[in-house]
């Protein structure tokens, strides 16, 4: 049974490593052959983890093998436009401003009710708002809704607005987070003076203190309700 | 750092070469071995018309030792399961040898020489095992 707890932490490790180089995608951002390589990976990964008799290489090179191959295709689709649309297919239209196109929707195996159901994801409820709806290589339905059905903007209503900024967070849990203090550019004590100046209270009170450049900070003490407010923009950051 | 990167891809690629050309290094000549051992046996059990002598009873010895020493290695490269059969045809061997038993110990050498020899085409990378 230790053999097993032992083989069954160094496959995770193995398959960890293997989703890191992999990169970061989520499902439903992977490509079709992505989405095929992780299905093989969770398969191949249990193999050697319960069969004692199978050496862990076998379970080891089929993963690392894949991770090239996938490697490999991924440099082929950057590289070539063509090599993209035959491994990864091309996004296509499947409403235009004719309605909607019944060939691609057949074409892509899709209902009605799959496109409908797409498009209250994306917040519209009628056909009639959109102007264009695309299918993306991942599954995703992308919308353009039509110009009197899209949402109002500020620049539509000609309101100036100010730059945003990242909120950083500085305290969480009562504990200061060093690695973002240095990309304030603030030191402890700068920022326990800062706290003190707005009333705020102590560090290992809060819950959360997030601040972006402007100023604009946002805290929870442990015991109480958020607060949103401006202190002074960051002299340093 | 992209140039880590590929880096990474290129170590791993390269892992994978060493892997499958050490495998196919031990399995043959690990199998060569116990097939030599075995003709070697077939030879002294001829030439002396037995097996009660002391030349079978080393040739044996040899042969188990050939095994046992290579069988650990094997183990990281090969299904445990596919290659337990010699050892227990070498036991098998063993018991023949004290009991005087010519004919199934002449089998248990023949059943171990089929064995490395269907290892060794199961092993390799051809077509047959490709497809």
């Amino acid at each position: 049974m230790l053999t097993i707890v032992l083989r069954s932490i160094l496959i995770y490790l193995i398959v960890l490593l293997v989703f890191r180089l992999m990169g970061k995608r989520q499902l439903g951002q992977m490509q079709p052959f992505e989405l095929v390589l992780t299905l093989i990976i969770a398969d191949l990964a249990t193999i050697p983890m319960a069969e004692v008799s199978v050496p862990v290489l076998h379970g080891i090179i089929p993963l690392l093998t894949l991770v090239v191959l996938h490697f490999i295709l991924t440099l082929l689709t950057k590289s070539s436009v063509f090599l993209s649309r035959v491994i990864s297919g091309k996004p296509t239209i499947i409403i235009n401003p004719k309605g909607i196109d019944y060939k691609a929707m057949k074409n892509l195996n899709l209902s009605t009710d799959d496109i409908l159901a797409a498009l209250r994801e994306c917040g519209y409820f009628s056909i009639g708002q959109i102007q264009y709806a695309i299918m993306e290589t991942n599954g995703k339905i992308s919308v353009m809704p039509k110009e009197e059905s899209s949402p109002l903007t500020k620049e539509d209503m000609k309101i100036k607005c100010e730059e945003s900024f990242l909120p950083i967070t500085l305290i969480s849990e009562g504990k200061i987070i060093e690695a973002n203090m240095k990309i304030a550019r603030l030191e402890k004590a700068d920022l326990e003076k800062m706290l003190a100046d707005h009333n705020v209270g102590k560090i290992k009170d809060l819950l959360i203190f997030t601040i972006d450049q402007s100023g604009q900070v946002y805290y929870q003490k442990m015991k109480g309700e958020g607060v949103s407010t401006k202190f002074g923009r960051l002299a340093k950051a | 750092m992209k140039w880590l990167h590929y880096i990474n891809f290129l170590l791993i690629f390269l892992f994978i070469v060493a892997i499958c050309v050490l495998e196919e290094y031990m399995v043959s000549s690990s199998l060569e071995l116990v097939q030599t051992s075995c003709y070697e046996i077939e030879k002294c059990v001829s030439e002396e018309g037995g097996l009660q002598n002391m030349e079978v009873a080393l040739a044996l010895e040899n042969l188990e030792y050939n095994w046992t020493k290579n069988e650990a290695g094997l183990c990281f490269l090969v299904n445990h399961k596919s290659i337990s059969e010699i050892g227990q045809e070498i036991a098998k061997m063993k018991y023949c040898l004290s009991n005087d038993d010519v004919e199934l110990f002449m089998t248990g050498v023949d059943l171990i020489k089929l064995y490395c020899k269907s290892y060794m085409h199961f092993m390799g990378a051809n077509l047959h095992n490709l497809l």
